[in-house]
């Protein structure tokens, strides 16, 4: 899918992999003018959890993880620069987000909304696994057809579910100008499709 | 020495103050502090007049922009029957072994108490031909000994090898003529710790002591934390910023030293370094 709006892997690692000399590195710094965006390394997004986790029970030592969602545009692999961690404390009666980019917690905020969801649980699929499923079953078809791209992955129980509330599901979104998103649910559990629906 | 430490908001269930100890003396009680050669690590970090700004990088922006949705979905989740498989999780292996422990720590208590009566008995008869039996039940004891320390390692291993990312705020200096009344420190999400400073532990800090007014878990993440000191001379509402960035599964220590203190100044003369509190065991020990 190279409609996606990053680099995919392969490319990432070459453009990591290139022996930048210092006429390069000036050339690069003046083109990309000040604060210019560098590449960061995109990660599939279970590879975030253990700090977010180690900070969520600083927190909160009851905290449970109720809700990932990628922060930074994703990768045709399913990685993404930053995801967001959301837990659930309810000794606190209360939510917060963790931002992890690059093994750094980049951002840390109290959620300003009640949402109680269930735990997500701790066997789930990697977002790279779920993507590569709803690119089977709809994804590929949908921005082949349409020139869409991936737009974002949550992983979350119980939202979009109606049926088989035990298990965890990611949702991904496809979004496309001029026409209806497209919705493809998969269980995080066995990489079955759920669902699909346009909206 | 009464504890003197008053966090004033804290919220239920806040672990961080369960953990805050009380203002005291410290000189003895932190290892490191006291270790000249382990203060090569320290670094050097500013005390702000203003908190430093930082870009804020927006997250879960689906999840904010649809919330009403995702709300209105989780209130028909909560009126629908859960379909449960009552399958039960499976056991962590070491909760069972625990239980095992626990009878193996009782039976080898009971055969001590029994080995001991028969050794008291032993000394009595005080026969010569008894000894070898004596050294028999002094080899069991051993034995048992050696086990309970094998079952203390186990112990230690499960629960006491995992270190959280923890804060541990000191003060050191002698302040002077300057008053100090008061230490106030605020953690970045808006967690307040007020402490207040007694005549006798002014006067430990004129000595050279050192007084621990924090010790908490906190994020492992770049934060700014507040601190602010109250007496007269010191301007009101005036509080000093210092960023630090704990590092993840260990103590950070941040060691504010008064002894260039000028109330007149505020917060920012006070000087502060951090550094890592190394709980590996020291190689020069060995």
């Amino acid at each position: 899918m190279n409609d996606l709006r990053t680099l995919s892997p392969r490319a990432a690692r070459r453009f990591a992999g290139l022996r930048w000399t210092a006429p390069a590195l000036l050339a690069t710094a003046l083109v990309a003018g000040p604060g210019g965006a560098r590449e960061r390394v995109p990660f599939e997004a279970r590879a975030g959890l253990d700090l977010a986790r180690a900070a969520a029970q600083s927190w909160s030592p009851d905290a449970v993880l109720i809700y990932i969602e990628n922060d930074e545009p994703l990768d045709a692999a399913g990685a993404a620069p930053r995801w967001g961690y959301l837990f659930h404390s309810a000794e606190r009666d209360q939510g917060r987000a963790y931002s992890v980019r690059e093994g750094r917690i980049l951002e840390a905020e109290n959620l300003q909304m009640k949402f109680e969801a269930p735990p997500v649980g701790g066997e789930w699929m990697d977002s790279g696994a779920a993507l590569a499923a709803a690119r089977r079953e709809a994804g590929d078809e949908f921005c082949r057809r349409h020139s869409g791209q991936l737009s974002t992955m949550l992983l979350m129980r119980g939202a979009f579910q109606d049926e088989d509330l035990q298990s965890a599901a990611w949702t991904l979104i496809f979004t496309a100008p001029d026409t209806p998103s497209l919705f493809v649910m998969v269980d995080a559990d066995d990489g079955r499709v759920r669902r699909t629906w346009r909206g | 020495m009464e504890p003197t430490c008053h966090p004033s908001r804290r919220s239920p269930g806040d672990h961080r103050f369960g953990a805050a100890l009380a203002l005291g003396l410290l000189v003895l009680t932190v290892p490191g502090l006291a270790a000249p050669a382990r203060a090569q690590s320290e670094t050097e970090v500013a005390v702000e007049k203003l908190r430093p700004q930082r870009e804020k990088h927006p997250t879960l922006v689906f999840l904010k922009q649809n919330r009403d949705f995702i709300r209105y979905r989780f209130d028909q989740l909560r009126l629908k029957a859960l379909q449960g498989r009552g399958d039960a999780g499976a056991i962590d292996p070491r909760y069972l072994a625990y239980s095992r422990m626990l009878a193996g720590i009782l039976a080898a208590g009971d055969s001590i108490e029994v080995a001991d009566d028969a050794r008291q008995r032993q000394v009595l008869l005080a026969s010569i031909t008894e000894l070898g039996g004596l050294e028999a039940q002094l080899d069991l004891m051993d034995r048992t000994l050696a086990e309970q320390r094998a079952r203390l390692g186990i112990l230690q291993e499960d629960f006491t090898g995992h270190q959280k990312t923890a804060l541990i705020v000191v003060l050191s200096g002698d302040p002077g003529s300057a008053a100090l009344d008061s230490f106030t420190l605020t953690l970045e999400d808006g967690a307040r710790v007020d402490v207040a400073v007694t005549a006798e532990q002014h006067e430990s800090l004129r000595q050279g002591g050192v007084l621990q007014v924090f010790h908490g878990f906190v994020e492992p993440r770049e934060q700014v934390v507040e601190v602010a000191f109250g007496g007269a001379g010191w301007p009101a509402g005036d509080a000093g910023f210092v960023t630090l960035a704990p590092e993840r599964d260990r103590i950070t220590l941040l060691r504010l030293d008064l002894s260039r203190v000028r109330p007149a100044e505020g917060a920012a003369s006070i000087r502060a370094r951090t550094w890592l509190h190394d709980t590996r065991p020291d190689s020069r020990d060995g």
